[in-house]
């Protein structure tokens, strides 16, 4: 509940109506009136309330059928029924369908100035319990920043320095790399962290999506936009905006995003009224926006105006010395996620991992963690737990000779059922050279 | 409050409506001059309006006083407050103290209840007229546009009950007298 308070009066007799707007009025609420349910519901379609008084008896709707129709839709506004002397009995009903309280006219002054200001905080604890609950999921979702590296160092640093400041920054990376992470890092510790962090995945949506999404839009604005639907931008305003795969991003809506930074104003889809926000500007890509810029495809002046500080979030393959931190990290989540007893990982898979390239990054990683804890059979992650990481179609595994060498010895002795002849006639070796690898790998028979 | 309040102010008009007593008045006047440092002509008492009068709850409708002020001329003040005995209400409240629109020109503060307390028991004359001046800067200040505080101890805090308007003081409290003289000097510009 930012700024004034909305309220919204819904009253067939206008010098009831009138009445009420007034006095409300006088605490510096917004208020505005409804001489009908029908016209009430048309209101609550363009705009949001924070309180509503609705009378129960109205010509055009019953009161008990807009009540319904505005918990089923708009179930974040409160609503206090306003009934006449010897219909309580109405009220009660309305009460057990939702309604958050009841006053009979005419209203008892002290009766209806308590009244609204416990529902007026009641509305305040719910917005902070949600901003509070966004914060700390913010928060845990940070954890996930892990790293010893000295370049996870470095942009631990940067992150608190460019958190101080409220410009522009683009995070260049490739896929994976936790570039959201560290938006929400950057977001959690500035000065915007009680407010929203709003991210939205640009490549995700086609053009005409993408637009509505961004910047909302009034009802009819196109078919299908049956009621009016705040963008992005609007729900972002006094926190932080992320716009993922920013290079995705048409031509046209570069221009439209470039004047909101701008002038700091927009309007919905469908909409003439301008509306002001604030909020701090954080972009991502996997793209080389210069490039793109040269091919035609990025606009150089939107590309100025984002890339105020830039920070460039390292693949994994370039932080080895992380594997193990982040491998341990994610294992202890999914074993409180999944229940399951996994103590840890041996070295061999430990090994394995660190030597694995990680196209996919640190996501990659996470996944393959997650996958290995789900299907493990013993008390410790094993080498065999990330076979599946030897067989990623396309990709090879850098490996030594040595550790090809184990691996196929080890293969076809599963081939044939551990039979050292066979095997070592297979192998082209004699049964002593077998042996003597089986000795020198640890190789050893699966348990029958 | 008087500092640094533009001379150029026009002043208000204040009106006895009913039979209120010349001390009540003045007790008023000396109030909005000392407090809110604007100065305040006397005029002529006015009849209460008829038409205002509700039958069916034998008191009368602040609201429609303050049309009928807002039907008469004012032009060289700032606003008027009218002063009367009868008990006024509104069409959503069972009472009112006193009405004015935010930003308006009339107001309107009944010494109806104001004499005793809820209980019945009559308080002193000094003590009415403390409650009559904080009533009449209240809704003369709505008239500069200024809205209810939530200050329990400023004069703009909103009170339904005689003991409420007792624990106030008799001033604005530091933001809500900030507000004003930013309001006053817009009225006078």
């Amino acid at each position: 509940m930012t700024g004034r308070i909305k309220i919204l009066v819904v009253d067939d007799e206008l010098i009831v109506r009138e009445s009420l707007v007034g006095w409300l009025k006088k605490s510096g609420h917004e208020v505005s009136g409804a001489e009908g349910g029908r016209r009430a519901l048309e209101m609550l379609g363009e705009r949001e309330f924070d309180l509503i008084f609705l009378d129960i008896k109205m010509p055009d709707m019953d009161g008990l059928e807009v009540l319904h129709e505005i918990k089923a839709n708009y179930p974040e506004s409160m609503v206090v029924m306003i009934t006449a002397y010897g219909s309580v009995q109405t009220a009660v009903e309305a009460m057990k369908s939702g309604a958050n309280d009841y006053l009979m006219k005419p209203f008892e002054p002290e009766n209806l100035a308590l009244l609204v200001e416990k529902l007026l905080q009641q509305k305040k604890i719910l917005d902070e319990n949600l901003l509070l609950r966004e914060h700390v999921a913010t928060r845990v979702r940070c954890e996930d920043l892990v790293g010893v590296s000295p370049c996870m160092q470095q942009l631990f640093d940067l992150i608190e320095e460019v958190a101080a400041v409220d410009s522009p920054v683009v995070l260049r990376g490739e896929t994976g790399t936790g570039k959201e992470l560290v938006a929400r890092a950057i977001h959690s510790r500035s000065g915007r962290s009680y407010s929203p962090f709003i991210p939205i995945n640009c490549g995700a949506f086609p053009e005409t999506l993408l637009e509505s999404e961004l910047f909302g839009h009034e009802s009819g604005a196109f078919t299908g936009a049956v009621r009016a639907r705040k963008g992005r931008l609007e729900m972002a305003h006094g926190g932080t905006l992320f716009l993922d795969e920013i290079g995705e991003i048409p031509l046209k809506m570069q221009v439209d995003l470039l004047r909101v930074l701008e002038e700091k104003t927009f309007h919905r889809v469908g909409g003439t009224k301008e509306i002001s926000v604030d909020f701090r500007l954080i972009c991502a890509t996997h793209r080389d926006l210069p490039k793109e810029i040269e091919r035609g495809v990025f606009r150089r002046d939107f590309y100025y105006r984002l890339n105020v500080i830039e920070i460039e979030v390292p693949p994994l393959r370039l932080r080895k010395e992380d594997i193990p931190v982040l491998a341990q990290h994610f294992l202890e989540r999914s074993r409180r996620e999944t229940n399951k007893p996994i103590m840890g990982i041996q070295s061999p898979a430990m090994e394995l991992l660190a030597r694995y390239e990680w196209p996919g990054n640190v996501r990659e990683l996470q996944n393959a963690v997650e996958r290995a804890v789900v299907l493990a059979k013993g008390r410790h992650l094993t080498r065999d737990d990330f076979a599946f990481l030897l067989r990623t179609g396309g990709r090879t595994v850098p490996q030594s000779l040595k550790e090809n060498e184990k691996q196929h010895i080890d293969h076809i002795l599963k081939q044939c059922g551990w039979n050292i002849s066979k095997a070592a006639g297979v192998l082209e070796v004699s049964r002593i050279t077998l042996h003597n690898k089986i000795k020198k790998y640890g190789l050893t028979p699966p348990v029958p | 409050m008087k500092k640094g309040i533009p001379r150029t102010l026009p002043p208000l008009g204040l009106i006895e409506m009913g039979r209120l007593g010349e001390v009540a008045v003045r007790v008023v006047a000396a109030n909005l001059q000392g407090v809110l440092g604007i100065p305040v002509d006397l005029l002529q008492p006015m009849d209460i309006p008829t038409e205002s009068f509700q039958e069916h709850r034998k008191q009368h409708d602040a609201g429609l006083i303050l049309k009928h002020l807002a039907s008469r001329s004012f032009p060289n003040h700032l606003g008027v407050l009218a002063l009367t005995t009868v008990d006024l209400c509104s069409p959503i409240l069972t009472y009112v103290y006193g009405e004015a629109e935010v930003g308006g020109t009339t107001a309107v503060v009944s010494s109806h209840r104001l004499r005793s307390n809820e209980d019945g028991s009559i308080v002193s004359l000094g003590r009415y007229y403390e409650r009559l001046a904080k009533v009449s800067l209240h809704e003369v200040a709505h008239i500069l546009s200024m809205f209810h505080c939530e200050k329990d101890d400023c004069l703009m805090h909103y009170c339904s009950k005689t003991h409420h308007l007792d624990r106030l003081g008799i001033a604005f409290c530091r933001r809500c007298e900030y507000v004003l003289k930013k309001n006053l000097a817009l009225r006078c510009s």
